[in-house]
């Protein structure tokens, strides 16, 4: 007997008699409530993204977009920057002045580079969460490799939940599905040594969020 | 590899009482977890409706566990994952090996995965002349010094700062530091050069979802995506109770495993893995296999309590708040399974006849059924098998034959007698008064095995009977 059908069989004897019945209702327990405005997800995101170790700036557009790529470009030193395949990524960094402009192709390019944007395909009100999509995006290892990661966010992208995220992913839904769906909340972090937090182990150590809201009122000076 | 066996409890446990060092940082680790959890678990109202439905889940996942896993398989196929079967450990890692061996002598690099370490792939691996690398932080440490973890989250918290400088000094040649950053800072540099050469990956997976064929995979660090993100060909062994209904269902793990593990609200990374790259201008691997693996999790599913006990998320919850494992940490269970859950799986996956002292590793206080994030009653399991090692004789086939535990059953027999009959009863406690004005000291071997560390409670001089007796003389 093959290893699978004597394993099965073996399932199949140890439950005779067993039953269970299936967990009904909604798996949506514990979920927050009042997420239900594009005001308030955006604000539940911000505070739990920077509660996460997130770095967040808000714009109103692309062109203040792609100016903030700039200055976070400019704080980091950045002298090599990775780009996911994303168009908007792409305009935003046809702006850059300066900096070599590396394609997520280049995994040896990639290795070196300082600095790694890419777009976002979700994100989570309720954890502060990006969800980066394989299938929209070539952002795996952009998004990984090097020490700091900028992604770029439609604020009509934030859903309230996870369970919502997980909807709004399904893998299982076409043949079109992600290979591959990442979580992303704040940086890269270990307490392996003595438990003292220590933030950018093997993926990046800063994670900034470009928030684009068109709804974004600048507070007023 | 130093390993310690099940076999040896009593001995490894009074070793691991001896070293001040690992019992100061377990006393820090566990609570420093266990303050956080409740933190994190306080910010969630609905924190006891979320382990009723992951009980629930898990209940039902279970209870249809084949029909689970051959969806599982079904829509792993059609994404274009290779699916396979192992009976158990040598199964599984001959089969790694064998991928490994197709692709000559491919850089290994693992994500933590406490069933690899329950399946000893490394050892295998090497025997073969591979050499894997751990590349979890933690795992690292350990592996490079030729140990084995000793928290299901925090392989490395029986080691200091100062030990760990000192083995970075002597194998990476690095000069000698105890700054944590400077440290996490070379393991980056070292695993990056594995990261970047690696064609073969191994994982396990904490989650894998029937009805999408997914699996899902948590982690802080980011070394479980580049684990599974580099190399051309992706292994990732999963444990046949691992696998859950329904994609939705995650939300509620998610919810509770990270809160129950180190009191986060999410870790930083979870990846949702559904296939191999889609084509050549996708990243991740051109191969992704799942190896779905029994390894004795049959013999406990046919036991209609110990099923319980596959409902398991491997938090680490039950660890740091047993009394027990805070004082001797992981390594004197003898299995990469310790705390409450470890004494009630390791002589689940390995039988009663060599773990028999795991089940009384235990007060049986019941805090580890309090913060279980699927409700598994422990202390209820561990009496169970607690019973069967006294009765010498597995009540489930496949739990074997655990040495008889004589002298035990005798005691238990005895006292079954004396408290069956008031007579007996008054002149056994007679006897024990009269002991206790010649002092215990005297008392034979075996009952002075039992004092060392326990405080026996002295009798009173005269027994509530008597006083009942002659206070109600005083009234009439």
């Amino acid at each position: 007997m093959s290893a699978r059908d004597e394993i099965l069989a073996r399932i199949r004897a140890g439950l005779r008699g067993a039953n269970a019945p299936p967990a009904v209702g909604s798996p949506a327990v514990g979920a927050p409530d009042g997420l239900d405005s594009p005001a308030e997800r955006v604000a539940a995101f911000s505070r739990n993204l920077t509660a996460a170790g997130g770095h967040l700036r808000v714009v109103r557009g692309a062109e203040q977009a792609a100016i903030a790529l700039g200055e976070l470009v400019a704080q980091a030193g950045a002298r090599t920057i990775a780009l996911s395949d994303s168009p908007l990524v792409g305009r935003l960094s046809a702006q850059l002045d300066g900096p070599e402009l590396i394609d997520a192709t280049d995994r040896a390019g990639l290795l070196e580079a300082d600095l790694g944007a890419s777009g976002v395909q979700h994100a989570i009100a309720e954890t502060g969460t990006l969800v980066l999509e394989t299938r929209s995006e070539r952002n795996r290892l952009v998004s990984l490799l090097p020490p700091r990661h900028v992604a770029v966010l439609h604020a009509d992208d934030i859903l309230a939940t996870l369970g919502d995220a997980l909807a709004a992913v399904d893998p299982g839904g076409t043949g079109a599905a992600s290979r591959a769906v990442t979580f992303i909340s704040g940086p890269s972090r270990t307490a392996d040594i003595e438990l003292v937090l220590v933030v950018g182990v093997h993926g990046p150590r800063e994670l900034s969020v470009i928030l684009i809201d068109p709804r974004h009122e600048p507070p007023t000076p | 590899m130093s390993t310690l066996r099940p076999e040896d409890f009593r001995s490894n446990a009074s070793e691991a009482l001896r070293d001040d060092v690992l019992r100061g940082a377990l006393r820090k680790a566990t609570d420093l977890f266990g303050s956080q959890r409740g933190a994190a678990v306080a910010q969630m109202p609905a924190w006891e409706a979320l382990r009723e439905r992951a009980s629930a889940i898990k209940a039902e996942a279970l209870a249809t566990l084949d029909v689970q896993l051959e969806r599982f398989e079904e829509r792993a196929r059609a994404n274009g994952i290779e699916v396979r079967w192992a009976r158990d450990a040598a199964e599984a890692s001959e089969q790694v090996a064998a991928i490994a061996a197709r692709l000559g002598r491919p850089t290994i690099v693992k994500g933590k995965s406490m069933t690899t370490e329950e399946i000893r792939l490394n050892e295998h691996l090497e025997r073969e002349g591979h050499q894997p690398v751990e590349t979890d932080l933690g795992e690292w440490i350990v592996q490079l010094a030729g140990e084995t973890p000793s928290h299901i989250i925090a392989p490395a918290i029986h080691k200091t700062k100062g030990q760990i400088g000192e083995l970075f000094a002597e194998r990476l040649g690095i000069p000698r530091t105890e700054d944590e950053r400077e440290l996490t800072r070379a393991a980056r540099n070292a695993l990056r050069e594995s990261f970047a050469t690696a064609e073969l990956g191994v994982t396990g997976a904490n989650f894998a979802v029937a009805e999408t064929g997914s699996i899902l995979l948590i982690e802080n660090e980011g070394n479980i995506r580049l684990a599974t993100s580099m190399p051309r060909v992706l292994v990732s062994i999963v444990g046949i109770e691992k696998v859950i209904p329904r994609l939705a269902d995650l939300q509620v793990f998610l919810r509770l495993l990270p809160r129950s593990g180190t009191g986060q609200r999410l870790t930083s990374y979870q990846s949702l893995l559904s296939g191999p790259r889609a084509g050549p201008d996708d990243d991740g691997p051109e191969e992704m296999i799942v190896i779905l693996l029994d390894n004795g999790r049959s013999t406990l599913l046919g036991d209609d309590e110990l099923r319980e006990s596959l409902a398991c998320i491997r938090c680490g919850a039950c660890l740091n708040s047993c009394p027990v494992y805070r004082e001797i940490g992981g390594h004197a269970y003898g299995s990469v399974y310790a705390g409450p859950i470890g004494s009630v799986i390791t002589p689940g996956l390995q039988g009663l006849e060599k773990t028999s002292d795991l089940p009384f590793a235990s007060s049986l206080c019941g805090a580890c059924r309090d913060v279980c994030p699927v409700k598994i009653d422990l202390p209820r399991l561990l009496s169970r098998l607690r019973a069967e090692a006294v009765e010498g004789v597995g009540a489930s086939p496949g739990l074997g034959a655990p040495p008889p535990r004589r002298l035990e059953r005798a005691a238990f027999a005895l006292w079954s007698w004396l408290a069956a009959d008031s007579g007996r009863w008054r002149l056994a406690i007679g006897a024990a008064r009269l002991a206790q004005r010649v002092g215990l000291d005297s008392l034979a071997p075996p009952a002075r095995a039992w004092r060392t560390g326990r405080e026996l409670r002295p009798l009173a001089a005269r027994s509530f009977r008597d006083l009942w007796r002659t206070n109600g003389e005083d009234r009439q």
